[in-house]
């Protein structure tokens, strides 16, 4: 409910007035406030700043620490007034949030700083209006992320845990080689091996002088067939003992097999294998060749070594769909221009475009702008087709292209932060430890010149939870008198989803007049709700309120329950399965008034969360009625 | 293809782009036009200001005090000063959410809404919860009479009962004990008309009510609720 519109209460409760003539019950007593002296204001000094406003506002939130009794702790007799040394210009919102009922976040307060006020204050951060929740959001998370960043290093970095098996330590020596020198040695070995790999196959290919005796060129490959054998053999092996202990040292060794990089890593090996294994057959020897060409993928066991080429792979995943939509895009107007194409060119004689899948190879080139010129268009309306589709071209591989640089660009960044963190904190660790060490002597210093002072803690927080507060209740009171006087109108009271649900169905297997009402359970899930939801900021106790008002409670509901057993004997054992206590109504007539009323507490209190919420106070006062008309 | 149809398309795409063209230096204005939001802003940001304190205090039985408390709660929930419908059901909906109060919130509209202007001003406000909140029984009585008035002509009918019925079970919601059904609020709108319409002409005239509620111990002592709620 939002207490914004209290003001208003009073205009709600004198609508009512309609409901009067109407109504069929009496209509219960309204609420005795004790009349308030004049609505006075109340100064807030906060660090200097002074602010004022009314009583009433402050009270609109009574879970808070100003709407509360805890204020009472910051009250200065000599200036009379509340004094908070705390931030001014953070305050200015949270007042404003007791004013307009919504909470703005000032986009150039540090987030923490922001939170911390929030939390002195007592009012939890998911009621920031819509306008300024994106923004809250998205700065709480980067912070979030940068304190795990650190507490991450925090663990890398620091500690070599003494503990940890050889497995362990092979796999941290295997992923950060900077740990130690024989990682950092291996490292550098098996980089040089896929370079060198890589080489031997590029050179495989180059055609070599002819060795005497033999009239046309060889490929190297062929010509010192032996020496590049023994070259690909050795890399296979330090790249196969690579992967085995790779294998061994993961934590998983099933999502190690599963991962990018170790799929890489086999595809690069296997050709090799699979070529010793192979005999010569001629059949399979072609298709032995086409393997080979997966030895180019050694070339990808570098993003191990590079982060450049990391980021740039995290980033084509991460822009996946804009790809899939440039690829999708393409796709179309291929199909379209090729299409028009074709029938454009269709009429000229020796028209190099004989099919339309035949036109896609001229629309791809033409799109990219290539433009080889081995196909050309020669009548007139092919060749306005064809300054179409270019123009078309660029603009659509133009589009999707600054998402996925605006992508990378941020990923990239945000790696350079973390890297430059990494360099500056050891400098930054270095010049706290002196600042401690440096107090630390001066304390040493102090004690023994015997001026040691203590101060004392401040604790005033904590002192105030046990608190509860009775004069913000009136606005709730008056709220709940309201809603009684509706239901003695229509006869009718309100209740909870789940209870309702089992009314009817209960209704439907029983004769009509008999119904019950099976709060109390409904009432206890409600508390206990209502109590976990408010757990962190409340100052009220109010399961000491609730169990005496329970106790009592079962006392009547009792007697009632002996008198009305034998009516409902079926239906009250399949109820009995889900709670203790159901109760059994006096059911002579069909408007029948309460036993005990619970209030399903509405979704929309849950963003408002700083308001009492109406249940508890309005079961505490309609504890048992039971009366027949 | 046939080449003058590609000559005439290509003359088609060339006329085209000429009015294109032209729309880019603004002198062709396209048809559709799309200014009349701007009208809707100006509506919105007329600001109305009540009479005096002074005359407002002659008019209604609030004292000054009242009345400022009373202003400052409506003009912080409407800044313009003035409350339109749509506002007065969403402030209304808040204090009954497990129901729908749209219904009786028009009701309610209506009868604040004296001049019939479409909109409450502070002055219909504090004169309708004058009434209300400081009036004798017959006053209280008379107005309540006036709010199921639908149409004003000075009798209760059965259908302008029932839709107020209608209005009120609303309010309640789905989730009640025990069930809604379909025709609660019918028969409670007949217990309504055996209790008030004496001649029993199927109408409810304003000197059957006061009389009937006259007559109503509840009724009498529910008005006196009103007393003291500012």
């Amino acid at each position: 409910m939002a207490a914004g519109v209290a003001a208003w209460l009073p205009f709600a409760r004198a609508a009512a007035i309609g409901w009067m003539p109407v109504a069929s019950a009496p209509m219960p007593l309204a609420p005795r406030e004790k009349r308030r002296t004049q609505d006075g204001f109340i100064i807030i000094n906060v660090s200097g700043t002074k602010f004022q406003t009314w009583r009433s506002t402050l009270e609109r939130y009574p879970d808070t620490l100003l709407g509360s009794t805890e204020k009472d702790f910051f009250f200065n007799e000599e200036i009379n007034e509340y004094f908070f040394d705390r931030d001014p210009d953070i305050f200015r919102h949270i007042l404003n949030f007791y004013r307009t009922g919504k909470l703005h976040y000032p986009r150039h307060e540090c987030i923490s700083a922001y939170d911390e006020e929030l939390s002195f204050f007592g009012i939890i951060p998911e009621i920031i209006g819509d306008c300024c929740y994106e923004e809250y959001k998205d700065r709480r998370r980067e912070n979030a992320e940068r304190i795990q960043d650190d507490a991450d290093d925090e663990n890398n970095k620091e500690g070599v845990m003494p503990d940890m098996t050889l497995r362990q330590s092979m796999w941290r020596a295997f992923e950060n080689p900077h740990t130690s020198t024989l990682a950092l040695v291996f490292y550098y070995v098996t980089g040089f091996f896929i370079a060198v790999s890589v080489i031997a196959n590029v050179v495989e290919t180059v055609p070599c002088r002819a060795s005497p005796g033999m009239i046309k060129d060889l490929p190297c490959g062929e010509r010192y067939a032996l020496a590049f054998f023994c070259l690909d053999t050795a890399c296979v092996m330090i790249f196969t003992v690579e992967y085995l202990l790779r294998l061994i040292a993961a934590p998983s060794r099933y999502r190690f097999v599963r991962s990018v990089m170790s799929i890489i890593d086999v595809v690069a090996i296997m050709p090799y294998y699979i070529g010793l294994v192979m005999t010569d057959n001629e059949d399979v020897s072609g298709a032995f060749v086409t393997l080979r060409v997966f030895r180019v993928f050694r070339i990808f066991k570098f993003s191990r070594h590079s982060q450049g080429l990391r980021i740039l792979g995290y980033t084509l995943k991460s822009c996946a769909s804009e790809l899939g939509f440039l690829l999708f895009s393409l796709t179309m107007a291929i199909i379209i221009f090729a299409t028009v194409m074709f029938y454009a060119e269709k009429g000229s004689t020796a028209s190099k475009f004989t099919s339309i899948p035949a036109a896609f190879w001229y629309t791809i080139v033409t799109m990219t702008t290539l433009g080889y010129g081995d196909m050309v268009p020669k009548t007139i309306v092919g060749k306005i087709v064809g300054s179409v589709c270019s123009l078309s071209g660029v603009l659509v591989i133009a589009l999707p292209v600054p998402v996925i640089v605006s992508n990378f660009s941020r990923i990239y960044h945000q790696n350079q932060r973390a890297d430059k963190r990494r360099a500056q904190k050891k400098a930054r660790l270095a010049r706290i430890r002196v600042a401690k060490s440096g107090s630390a002597n001066a304390y040493m210093q102090s004690k023994h010149n015997g001026l040691l002072t203590d101060s004392p803690e401040q604790a005033s927080k904590e002192a105030g939870q046990a608190f509860l507060s009775k004069t913000n209740l009136s606005f709730e009171k008056e709220h709940h008198h309201l809603l009684h006087c509706l239901e003695k109108t229509t006869n009718h009271e309100f209740v909870d989803e789940e209870t309702y649900e089992k009314n009817c169905m209960e209704v439907s297997s029983v004769n009509p007049p008999g119904s019950r009402c099976s709060s109390i359970s409904s009432q206890h899930g409600l508390t206990s709700t209502c109590c976990s939801r408010r757990n962190k900021k409340t100052f009220r106790l109010p399961n000491s309120n609730m169990s005496g008002s329970h106790a009592g409670s079962l006392q009547e509901l009792s007697t009632i329950q002996i008198r009305e057993r034998p009516l409902i004997s079926n239906s009250r054992s399949s109820l009995n399965a889900k709670m203790e206590d159901t109760v059994q109504r006096n059911s002579e007539h069909p408007y029948v008034t309460s036993a005990i009323i619970s209030i399903r507490t509405p979704p929309v209190t849950s963003r408002e969360g700083n308001n009492t919420s109406d249940s508890p106070d309005y079961s505490q006062r309609n504890i048992v009625k039971v009366s027949a008309l | 293809m046939n080449l003058e149809g590609l000559e005439m398309i290509a003359v088609l795409v060339v006329l085209g782009l000429f009015v294109k063209v032209l729309e880019q230096f603004g002198l062709f204005e396209p048809i559709g036009v799309e200014d009349s939001t701007e009208d809707d802003f100006e509506l919105s940001t007329v600001c109305y200001r009540p009479e005096g304190l002074d005359k407002l205090q002659e008019q209604t039985k609030f004292t000054k005090k009242e009345l400022q408390v009373l202003y400052r709660g409506f003009k912080n929930e409407c800044p313009s000063g003035v409350v339109n419908e749509e506002t007065f059901k969403l402030i209304y909906s808040q204090f009954f959410p497990q129901g729908d109060s749209s219904t009786y919130a028009h009701f309610l509209f209506e009868a604040f809404d004296t001049d019939k202007n479409g909109s409450i001003s502070f002055e219909d406000f504090v004169m309708g919860l004058s009434i209300i909140l400081r009036g004798t029984i017959n006053d209280r009585l008379n107005w309540a009479f006036n709010l199921y008035d639908l149409n004003k002509d000075g009798c209760i009918t059965k259908e302008e009962m029932m839709a107020i019925m209608k209005s009120i079970y609303d309010m309640m919601g789905k989730c009640t004990s025990p069930c809604m059904q379909d025709d609660t609020h019918r028969e409670h709108v007949e217990s309504f008309f055996q209790k008030m319409d004496r001649n029993s002409d199927g109408v409810v005239t304003i000197e059957e009510f006061i009389e009937s509620c006259q007559k109503d111990e509840n009724i009498m002592r529910s008005m006196q609720l009103f007393d003291n709620v500012i």
